[in-house]
This record gives C-alpha cells, structure tokens and sequence, in this order.
C-alpha cells in the first residue's frame, strides 16, 4: 500500500529539549490514522513536521511522496486545535481565501457543499466572531478541506464539541476517507479514536509507543481482567492462587489474575465451586493502555518532588 | 507570487475594509490639527465683560490719562461692535454671507495693538472680543497691607476684576547706571487672579509706558510728538527669490505669506507620520491575532514564512497608498475650494512617495516581528516604547527645523533613517533650498536600513510566530535575528 506519510528516525530538539526522539511512522494512503499521547509529548511537532512547518533536525520526512522541503504543500489541509480563524472576517471570504491560500482559485461551489454537508448552508455572510464554538469548529474544519487536499491533518477536531456536533464531523471525517483522502488526526477521547481510526499510533516523552490497529494494540496488553457471574447469586467467590483482587460488579464479580495465561485454570476452579452462569475476558481499553502509558511513574514523582520548590 | 498576492490582497482588505479605517482616517487629522481649529474656534467664544480696576496712583499724574485712554478703548469697541452687529444683519440676506465683514475686517484697518489705547482700532478680529476696563481711582493718600488684602479679597470674590499701584517716583527715579540696580527699579504692580496673561496688565503697560516715556521726553525738552514721529517703524516685508524664467526672463519674487511658512512644512510632515503610522500600527494587531488564534499555522501550512511577511508587507504598504490617496484628494479639494492649489507642492510627491514606502516598511517590519515575539499587546506596548519615541521625534524639533532648515540639526537628523521620511519631507517643504544630494542620500540610507530591518524582522517572525508561553529576552530576540 502507498504510505501517505512517512516519517524515519526523525528527530527535533528545541534548545537542549528533544521533542520527537528517533520517531518512525507510516501512515497508508487512504486510512484515518490517530495520533494519540499526553500533552507536550510530541503530537503538535509531528504533526508540524509533516505540514513542513518545522524542518527535522535528524531523519526523513515524507508526504505524499514528496520529500522535507521549505514550500508548503498544497496538497496538505490542517486544522488546529480550537483556533485558526480570523475573527473579524466573513464565513465565506475566510474559506475562499484558505483555499486560494493552496492554489484554489474557483472553489465556491466545493465549499458551498461541504457547508451544506455540515449544516452550515447560510452561514457565508456570518463574521467568525458571532459563531459558537461548535459552528467555529465546523468552519474551521471546511477551511481544512477546503482546497480538495489528498492528506487531512486535524488537531483536535473533536475537543468542545456536543454529541450531535461530534457525530456530524465524524461522518464527515468517515465521508472523506471514502472519498479517498487520508486523515490524520490528534485526540484525547479515546473512545473517538477507537470507534474512528484503522490505526493508532501513540506518543510519549518524544517516542512512538504505540503504533498499529485497536486489535493489535490490545493484543499487546494482557487481558488479565475476568468478569464472572455463579448461576447462584448467594455463591462467594473462592480464595484462589491465581486471584489477584477481586470487587464485586453487578451481581457477579470482576476478577484481575496473576498472569493473563491462568484463565483456563480459573474457568476449570470457578466450574468446580458452582456452576457459572457469565465467565468474560476482557480485553484493555484504549483509554487503558493510555493510562498505563502515560501515569506518572514513582520515578516521575520522585523526580517532580526534588524540583523546585520540591524539597520544602 | 500568487501566494504573495493573495496575502497581500486579504492584508489590505483587513486593513481598509473595515469601519475602524475610516474612523481613523477621519479622526486622525482632527487629533493632529484639532487643537489649532479648536483653539481659533474658542477665541471667539465666551463673554465680554465689564472688568473693574482701581488704580491706586501714588505719583498723582497717572490716573487721568488712564481713566481717558480706557474710556476712548470702551467707546472705540462699543461702535466696533454695533457696526459688526449692523453689518450681520445687513448681510444675512438670501446670499447667506453673514459674517463676511468680520472675517474681512482684519485687513482693513490697522493691527497695530497700542492703537486700541488711543481709540483708533478697527481691528474687528483681534478686538470685537476685548473686555472693556473700568477704571477706578483709589481715593486715599496711602495704602496699607490690610487695604491691599481687602482688595485682593474684592478680586476673589469678584466683586473687582484687578487693582494696579503705580509708585510715587516712577517718572523722576534715576536711571540705573548697572545692570544689576534694575532690581531696584520702581515697579508697577497689577494684581489679579490672571495677571501672567492678562488682557488688562497688557494694555496697563503699554498704555502708562508711553505716558511715561512722554513725560520723560517733556522734562527733558523733546517734544514727544517729533519722537514718535522719528520712531514710526518702516515695516520689512519677506520675500522669496527671483527666478529666471525658460526664456530668459526674470520672474519677480512672490512676498512670504508667514502662516503657510509655517503651516505647509508642518502638514506635509504630519501628513507622512500620519500615513507611517496609520499604516504600520494595524500590522502589530494583525500579528499578534494570527499568532495568538493560531491563525499563524494554517498559514504556515500553505505559504512560506517569506512568503507570508512579503505579502503582509505589501498590503501594508498598498494600505498606506491608499491612505495618501485619501489624504491628497482631499487635501486638493480643499485647496481648490479656497484657491490655494498653487501653495500645494506637487513637485514634492515622488520624494514623498519614496520616503513613505521605505518608512510603511521599515516601521511595518518592526511591528511585525515585535507582534511575532509577543502574546499579549501590553507587552508588545511596553517593547515599542523606543520605536514610538523615535517615530514621533520629528514632532518634538520640528519648530527649531523650520527655523534653520539647513542647520546642524536638521540635516543630521534627516539622516538618521527612522527619522529621515518626516524630517526630510520637512526640510524640503521649507523654502530653503536643500541640496539635492540630502535627499538622495537620506532615501538611500533608509533604503539600507529598511532592508536591514524587513532581513532581521523576517528571521524573528519566522521563529517568534510559532513561540508559546514566555516573552523571548532581548539575549533571544538577538540570537532568533542571527541564527534564526
């Protein structure tokens, strides 16, 4: 498959900071690909680099089978988080000149449609600063489409937003990868990114941790949680050696092993002690693995607590 | 370039397409020139009163002649102002003229102020508004301290305008041989709440002083009517130079009229700061919001950092032709309505036209990258702060350059490249002759200075846009400049 961006051993230090550290990535042509990771972890100078924004200190950067180079794509469309937008200007007037911003000179019926797709059809002569939040977000995310880009960057394009807002730019994210255009795009709900994207890929302290499909992502972390339900509610649940801790949830209880590979062990034991009724394994959530990733170790804590202003 | 186009295009639109512009185009002129049309429109406002004074005459000899002068100044102000009146409603007929006498009335008679003592002034615009002097003479021998605070209570209650004591030997007091005896010379002394600028203490003096030059010339066998006479001034009327003429002729040179001596350098200066500034400010604001909403990666995204700042630049400097377009346009109309196009110097407009687009830019470039340094406009106030002082210096001297267009001063400072678009604009609008190499010059070094400038504000606008959080130190700001 054609990657529509690929990034190798790239690095970008500011100062004596590194903010992307040896990072590697292919994004295939065509996918919708989330970027995922803690603030200040890298995600906005990725995303810059592939905008040519910023040039790598160390690696290649690849777009649409163009190499680093200083001019701008014009095949590229961004969206920044929450801003962007000229307050005092005109719906219309601010798209019209987005897109001839990438060499788009007649495109007013194209926007007119993505208006009217967004629900957005008589908001041309409406100055930016009397827009909610929501109307902004929509605005903002027609200037990235714009001038018909093949590659997509969005930051953040769902923060702020209420569901029915976020379900319409969903389909419209969902309508553009079947038009055939790639898109990229940064996020903090893990839901979104799981229902969303066909790959994830997550940074942290400047380094990629997570890279590929939900399932494969999952595959990657234990699924050492059970959930279990006796067909006689009054049974208690045995003291097991493979139990670690165990709560109740619901009318059953929701079991963590000592290792992932003792489930069959705990099914044979469980069977024994009453006859089951619910016996589940469930698999990590995004937001899991998020967290388990980016929770601060005892290390950090020891570290942020010997900082200034730390030892009083 | 169709880029650079198409940010020059939404630059300039930004800035005249917008209610603030013309606000600002109106209102800048009416901060700049306000205060004199305020001050001319205020002359003739207020109202004319009846101001008593009581002359506590020691010497005896004053109080008459005074009391006679004021008394022919009341009458000559009363007729002045009946024949105004007179004339107001004569001329308010159908043609709707009324006041054209009052405005006419200065030229027709004598602008010499003493002449208002003697009861000779039609001087219509300077006295139409006077006061009238009631004078009162103090009826006891002496005066004491109380008396005096008794008076000077009578002032403030308003009950009396001012008082004046003349001393016993003001006219018989030896003449001092030093310098440093003046000290000891008798004084008049006149008392009011207004008495730095008074109206009254100004005619007092010019009034008891020709007494007492008269009474001097008596006791000294002169006739003082032969003085006055022999002292009548030959008035010295200024000139241009001749000039000779494509066929050999000599054209004789036009008489200075003082007030467009002075006026038309000032507006042409003014009217330059007026177009930098107007020009330049809107680009801070404009930087400060692409930066601050992030508008600056969107850009980014799609055009080059030179790209973006070229275009700015130039629809700064196309908002600042348009401003001059304004300004111009106006200005001939007015000057066309009152016929004075022939004191509208044309001939200066290429020069303008060159000082002003190196000024738009080398002033446009600094707001720029101060705008892509900061976050907040406070803090890109408190960073300008030099850039201001420099930019309005030439408002501070421009008096002092008028005066000796080609001294020292002047002809430095036109050369110092902020200053130069407003201080040479100013020297040439004089009518002394400036070499032409000055200009030349001026307009090259800020040529080289603009470059300078856009170079280095283009390297700190390239870094600065995309910088967060804390203002960059100068230190920073330094190193940005030099290794980007």
């Amino acid at each position: 498959m054609t990657q529509a961006i690929e990034l190798s051993h790239v690095t970008k230090r500011f100062g004596r900071h590194k903010a992307v550290d040896q990072l590697d990535l292919a994004v295939p042509e065509g996918s919708i690909y989330g970027f995922i990771g803690p603030n200040g972890s890298g995600k906005t100078t990725t995303l810059r680099m592939i905008l040519r924004i910023y040039q790598p200190d160390e690696g290649s950067v690849s777009v649409l089978g163009s190499h680093q180079g200083k001019t701008a794509d014009n095949r590229l469309g961004y969206l920044p988080e929450e801003r962007g937008l000229y307050k005092r200007m005109r719906v219309g007037s601010l798209l019209a000149y987005y897109a001839r911003l990438k060499g788009h000179y007649h495109c007013r019926e194209y926007i007119d449609r993505w208006l009217e797709r967004l629900g957005a059809g008589d908001w041309q002569k409406k100055r930016i600063d009397t827009l909610s939040k929501g109307m902004a977000q929509k605005v903002q995310f027609v200037a990235a489409v714009a001038a018909r880009p093949r590659l997509v960057i969005l930051d953040e394009p769902f923060s702020g937003l209420d569901p029915v807002n976020m379900e319409s730019l969903r389909e419209a994210v969902l309508y553009l990868r079947e038009q055939g255009t790639t898109v990229v795009f940064s996020t903090h709900d893990m839901d979104m990114a799981e229902n969303l994207c066909d790959t994830i890929f997550m940074i942290f302290r400047g380094r990629k941790v997570l890279d590929g499909t939900i399932e494969q992502i999952q595959n990657q972390y234990p699924a050492n949680r059970v959930r279990v339900r006796f067909a006689d509610s009054r049974l208690e649940l045995p003291a097991l050696p493979e139990i670690v801790e165990s709560e109740p949830h619901g009318r059953g209880f929701l079991v963590t092993l000592r290792d992932a590979s003792q489930t069959a062990a705990l099914l044979r034991n469980l069977n024994q002690h009453g006859e089951l009724h619910h016996f589940e394994v469930i698999r990590p959530t995004l937001h899991e693995v998020f967290v388990r990733i980016a929770r601060p170790t005892a290390q950090d804590l020891v570290g942020a607590a010997a900082g200034p202003g730390g030892s009083e | 370039m169709r880029k650079i186009l198409t940010i020059a295009d939404r630059e300039y639109r930004a800035m005249v397409g917008t209610r603030a512009f013309l606000i600002s185009v109106t209102m800048m002129p009416l901060l700049m020139f306000g205060g004199i049309f305020a001050m001319e429109m205020l002359k003739n406002t207020g109202e004319i009163k009846d101001q008593r004074i009581v002359v506590i005459d020691h010497s005896g000899k004053f109080f008459a002649p005074l009391k006679m002068a004021s008394d022919q100044r009341n009458r000559t102000l009363d007729s002045l102002r009946e024949k105004i009146a007179d004339d107001a409603s004569h001329d308010a007929g159908p043609d709707g003229e009324s006041g054209e006498a009052v405005a006419n009335a200065p030229e027709t008679g004598p602008t010499d102020p003493a002449a208002a003592g003697s009861g000779e002034s039609a001087d219509f615009g300077k006295f139409t508004r006077a006061n009238r002097f009631l004078l009162e003479r103090w009826d006891q021998d002496q005066v004491t301290d109380e008396q005096l605070w008794q008076l000077s209570e009578q002032v403030r209650n308003q009950d009396l305008y001012a008082f004046v004591e003349i001393p016993a030997d003001i006219v018989d007091a030896p003449l001092p041989t030093d310098i440093d005896d003046l000290g000891s010379w008798p004084t008049i002394r006149f008392y009011s709440e207004d008495s730095a600028f008074s109206e009254a203490r100004a005619w007092l003096d010019q009034v008891l002083n020709a007494q007492i030059r008269a009474m001097r010339l008596r006791s000294a066998n002169v006739d003082p009517e032969l003085v006055a006479q022999a002292s009548l001034p030959v008035p010295v009327r200024g000139f241009g130079l001749l000039e000779k003429q494509t066929g050999g002729s000599i054209q004789d040179a036009a008489e200075k009229n003082e007030l467009l001596t002075i006026f038309l350098p000032l507006g042409v200066m003014m009217l330059m700061f007026m177009v930098i500034f107007m020009a330049s400010q809107p680009m801070l604001e404009s930087v400060l919001e692409e930066k601050s909403q992030r508008i600056a990666e969107v850009l980014l995204g799609s055009a080059n950092p030179y790209q973006l700042m070229t275009g700015k630049l130039l629809g700064t400097v196309c908002g600042s032709l348009t401003i001059l377009l304004i300004y111009f346009l106006g200005g001939w109309f007015l000057a066309s309505y009152r016929g004075w196009t022939e004191f509208v110097p044309v001939d200066m407009l290429p020069w303008f036209l060159g000082f002003q687009v190196c000024g738009v830019l080398f002033f446009a470039s600094i707001f720029m990258a101060v705008g892509a340094s900061v976050t907040q406009l406070k803090e890109a106030q408190s960073m300008l702060m030099p850039v201001w002082l420099v930019m309005m210096s030439p408002l501070f001297i421009w008096f002092m350059v008028i005066r000796e267009p080609n001294g020292p001063m002047a002809t430095w400072f036109s050369f110092f490249p902020p200053a130069t678009p407003t201080m040479m604009m100013l020297r040439m609008s004089t009518d002394a002759t400036i070499p032409v190499w000055q200009p030349v010059v001026g307009l090259l070094l800020l040529v080289l200075a603009t470059a300078i400038s856009v170079y280095i504000a283009a390297r700190i606008f390239r870094v600065g846009l995309l910088w967060q959080g804390k203002t960059p130190r100068l230190g920073e700001l330094v190193r940005w400049a030099f290794r980007g």
